[in-house]
């Protein structure tokens, strides 16, 4: 009936030393957590990638220009990463955001252009606008219901509503896409700057982003996130609405799918109804790439934004220095398999102990 | 004779045609130890997971203080400083220590950052530290994911967590399993310093050595029943393995204790002798 | 002592570090290769070669792959550098970071394959307000004033020539349909309604619609075979690109219908050559990418030397059968130079 007595592999004096030491643990905190950091590594890509393009091609790859659109054509796709962030980190995943991005960019354009015209001014642009953020939202929590209430895997869950939301898009719209966007949105949140200098759609990503790395990495609804990832059940034992918090994971990411379905539209003055087919998995990718963990529990937004800016930087760059454009899509898919062999072989790493 | 502090009284719990618990009854007492012990299937787990408010029991009574209370998730039981360290540890693994012991109560920084949700990470990690420090464990880093600690630094936290908050009832669903032989040590010192601040402890345990050495009483669970209650200081291993194998009958068992009888003939079920045992005290 | 989670820890970063970033030298390395070979030093300075980019819409299809073919062959004729980009899936969301990329590199001119006529005008603008010549290749936008010249097929006579092609196929009565790609794409569309106008022309032949397919071949199947069981005595369909054809092409099999129905497909790609070999394609038109390409590096050339550009030109459409492969076997698409 006994247990084996010693399930712990150490010696008993390394133990001992182990637990005689505090002082030399609490003095590495800093240094252990950041060496623990996937996205440290991937930020050191990034970095060495900048540098490279840079020294390649200065007055290309430097420019403002270039710097503004690196920025302005990943800001949809950081805005629906931050949402991605919080489902992966969970334990979920979310393949239907690039088809609720179109939806809302076609009900918001179909709003703005039923109730104003092309001509329209501010009114039913933002009521427009803020149909399309309402129907990110009505997906989300069809997902976050299906996935939380109705234990549905978030896999078959969202790829059922990939599905159903880029058709009604296509049953809203014919299939053509709409065209006729009220000017002064594609003006103004498409083309407008802040203080002339930065673009509307960059501002609003940096500040979702921002926002949304602090309540990941600060409050309590961002700590959930983490614990159900982690271990569901322990989670609910410890007192967590674990269903009502996957609800709202869900529902932040059809939101924020919706708000980039909103700065699309502003952006492309057209829905782009075919053009967002593999959203879904650039932003997983992004995600991954930033050290977030497809088995949940782990990740950082920084490491998503890192994660996001990679392959945009990879893209611009190679466009600039003239290289074949297959390349891109090679060292992206590399650097994320490698991302993901990482995260395995360190869980491995940890379970063996 | 002091009242028990936790009662369960027939309790049945069916999951499909298999009936766990049959009718069991359990009683703990503050400031007491009491293991609860029985074979394999005996229906252990089943039963402390409708006293911790996990499973919700298909039938019978459970009395808290001798008021009749419902239990129908972990967080109802947590209200009434009933808590529960569970076999499997319910750690999220990839957080550390102090949110580990904080989760489902995570502290809030003051005024309108705390309204907005945002933790007072400094005090859960002074918080968490003292917690461990209590059960004489120390972290290598305190912000280390609970997965990369050993087996023991693990269980200690499941321990520390359950300890911290328990204000009545602490059940232990094997706390020692993963443990080598000082941390073992720790733990049993640690729920003799629980017990002695008044909580009643419930230890479920498959090493009889450890539950002679620190049960002040012990209760014996075969086929979804109570079979037995013993005096810790009455008994040996070999009484101990009967009683969970049926091989001791009932009547063999030292009748002694008439006022537990007493105390509870109006909850008894009639059933097989389970009326023996004793507060222990 | 170096307590053991922290030991374990700075092993795992030695394994992450090295292996990220060996990977990205070698990307780099193969991307400093790469570029070396086509481009000199800085565009556009006094005394260098021109430097030319052709975008197309979609990097992996032969129509466009031969178009620069002709581009490339040009460029080396005319003494310019050219270099071709495209994006991964014809959409403008990943095009026009391609666009912005190119005007960033501030080459002396684009060729451009637009592949929206809304989205992609002020990625364009911009590039033409970057001081760089516009040549629209292909596909247009919808403001005419940032190319200096657009060359493409003549879409709507292609779908004529389709028309007479298929009438001529069906001997000239029955029921004809057209699988079409997606509405809004100009050359599509444009072609199904040269299709349609030319069949009003053949008083027998009856036009019973057209579907969309979302330029997936499966959704054209299945909208072939719906088609087909509604009218059995189907007998002729026009597809109006390769996938469409291609869809087209496993519905009828399916049906046990090849070469029943007659099947025109859209442009000559070596997938096209083989269905028209094997009898799965009666015939198909022929665009002419090659001479597209050769055209558009003329039209930049013309005007960065501030000769005059013509604003539109038309490039021949001709029907190929199976029986022509080897008569008109300039005009078959290419996978390679």
């Amino acid at each position: 009936m006994d247990r084996p007595a010693e399930t712990d592999p150490r010696p008993v004096a390394a133990r001992a030393d182990l637990e005689g030491e505090p002082e030399a643990g609490a003095g590495e905190t800093l240094l252990s957590r950041t060496l623990r950091a996937n996205s440290l590594w991937i930020f050191l890509v990034l970095v060495v990638l900048v540098l490279g393009f840079s020294v390649a091609r200065p007055q290309a790859f430097l420019s403002p220009f270039n710097i503004q659109s690196i920025f302005t054509n990943a800001a949809t796709l950081l805005v629906v990463s931050v949402g991605m962030t919080y489902v992966i980190v969970s334990a979920g995943i979310d393949l239907s955001v690039g088809s609720v991005l179109v939806f809302s960019g076609v009900v918001a354009a179909k709003t703005m252009t039923g109730i104003g015209g092309q001509d329209s001014g501010w009114g039913p642009i933002v009521i427009g606008l803020v149909v399309g953020l309402l129907g990110g939202l009505a997906w989300g929590i069809t997902n976050g219901i299906l996935v939380a209430k109705a234990h549905i895997p978030p896999l078959i869950v969202t790829l059922g509503t990939l599905g159903m939301a880029l058709g009604s898009a296509q049953i809203i719209t014919g299939g053509t896409d709409v065209r006729n966007v009220p000017v002064q949105l594609t003006a103004v949140l498409g083309q407008g700057r802040l203080l002339g200098v930065i673009p509307w759609l960059v501002v609003i990503a940096v500040v979702v982003t921002i926002v949304g790395g602090l309540v990941l990495a600060t409050t309590r609804f961002g700590r959930y996130t983490y614990a159900i990832g982690s271990n569901t059940e322990a989670a609910r034992r410890a007192g967590i609405a674990v269903d009502r918090h996957l609800l709202k994971v869900y529902a932040l990411s059809g939101l924020l799918a919706g708000l980039a379905g909103d700065l699309s539209l502003a952006y492309f003055t057209t829905t782009t109804i075919g053009g967002h087919t593999t959203d879904n998995l650039s932003a997983i990718a992004a995600v991954v790439l930033g050290g977030t963990s497809l088995f949940g529990g782990v990740g950082t937004m920084f490491g998503t934004v890192v994660g996001v800016f990679i392959p945009a930087v990879l893209g611009s760059g190679f466009v600039i220095i003239g290289v074949q454009p297959f390349w891109q899509s090679v060292a992206v898919g590399a650097v994320l398999v490698a991302a993901v062999f990482v995260d395995q072989w360190r869980r491995r790493a940890r379970e063996n102990r | 004779m002091v009242e028990a502090l936790l009662e369960a009284r027939n309790v049945v719990k069916q999951y499909g045609t298999v009936r766990a618990l049959q009718g069991t009854d359990f009683s703990a007492y503050a400031g007491t130890v009491t293991a609860l012990i029985g074979d394999n299937g005996a229906g252990k787990s089943t039963l402390v997971k409708c006293l911790s408010g996990v499973a919700m029991p298909d039938g019978g009574e459970i009395f808290l203080d001798g008021q009749r209370i419902l239990l129908d998730s972990p967080t109802s039981a947590q209200r009434l400083g009933i808590e529960t360290v569970y076999q499997d540890l319910a750690l999220a693994y990839d957080l550390d220590a102090a949110a580990n012991l904080y989760l489902g109560r995570e502290l809030r920084r003051p005024g309108l950052l705390g309204m907005l949700g945002v933790l007072d990470k400094a005090a859960m990690r002074n918080g968490g530290a003292g917690a461990l420090a209590n059960l004489g464990v120390r972290l290598p880093a305190a912000d280390a994911p609970v997965g990369s600690l050993s087996g023991g630094q693990r269980q200690s936290i499941a321990v520390a967590r359950a300890v911290a908050w328990a204000s009545r009832v602490i059940f232990m669903d094997e706390p020692t399993a993963a443990l080598g032989v000082v941390q073992r040590e720790r733990v049993l010192e640690v729920i003799r310093r629980v017990r002695d601040s008044g909580v009643a402890v419930v230890l479920i345990s498959h090493n009889m050595p450890e539950v002679l050495a620190v049960a002040d009483r012990i209760e014996v669970l075969r086929l979804g029943r109570r079979v037995a209650r013993f005096a810790a200081g009455d008994v040996d291993v070999e009484d101990l393995v009967g009683a969970m194998t049926g091989a001791l009958e009932a009547s063999a068992l030292g009748a002694n204790d008439v006022e537990a009888n007493d105390v509870e003939a109006g909850a008894q079920t009639g059933g097989e002798g389970n009326t023996n045992g004793g507060n222990g005290r | 002592m170096t307590p053991r989670p922290i030991r374990a820890a700075a092993g795992l970063t030695k394994m992450k570090s090295s292996r990220p970033i060996a990977l990205l030298a070698a990307v780099l390395l193969a991307a400093a290769c790469g570029g070396a070979g086509e481009t000199g030093a800085g565009p556009g300075q006094e005394g260098e070669r021109r430097q030319l980019t052709l975008i197309t819409g979609l990097k992996s299809d032969e129509f466009y792959i031969t178009m620069g073919c002709g581009a490339m062959a040009e460029a080396k004729k005319l003494g310019v550098d050219l270099d071709v980009q495209g994006p991964e899936d014809f959409s403008a969301p990943l095009q026009i970071p391609i666009v912005n990329s190119v005007t960033a590199q501030q080459p002396d001119a684009v060729l451009i394959a637009p592949t929206d006529r809304n989205a992609l005008i002020q990625p364009m603008r911009q590039m033409k307000s970057a001081g760089i010549t516009t040549v629209q290749v292909d596909t247009t936008i919808d403001d005419p004033s940032i190319a200096v010249s657009s060359i493409a097929s003549n879409n709507e006579q292609g779908g004529q020539v389709a028309a007479q092609t298929l009438a001529e196929l069906v001997g000239d009565k029955g029921k004809v349909y057209v699988i079409n790609v997606k509405p809004g794409i100009s050359t599509t569309d444009a072609r199904a309604e040269g299709f349609i106008n030319e069949m009003k022309k053949h008083p027998d032949i009856a036009f019973v619609g057209q579907d969309y397919d979302e330029d997936q071949a499966d959704i054209a199947t299945q909208k072939v075979s719906a088609t087909l069981a509604k009218h059995p005595d189907l007998a002729g369909i026009f597809a109006t690109n390769l996938i469409a054809a291609e869809g087209a092409a496993t519905a009828l099999k399916a049906a046990g219908k090849t070469g029943d129905v007659k099947l025109v497909g859209f442009d000559a790609g070596p997938k096209q050559v083989e269905d028209l070999r094997n009898g799965s394609l009666q015939a198909v038109v022929a665009q002419e990418p090659y001479a597209i390409g050769q055209i558009g590096v003329q039209q930049a050339v013309k005007a960065l030397n501030g000769e005059p550009t013509r604003k539109q030109i038309q490039t021949n459409l001709v029907p190929i059968t199976a029986k022509e492969l080897e008569s008109k076997s300039r005009y078959l698409y290419k996978s390679e130079c």
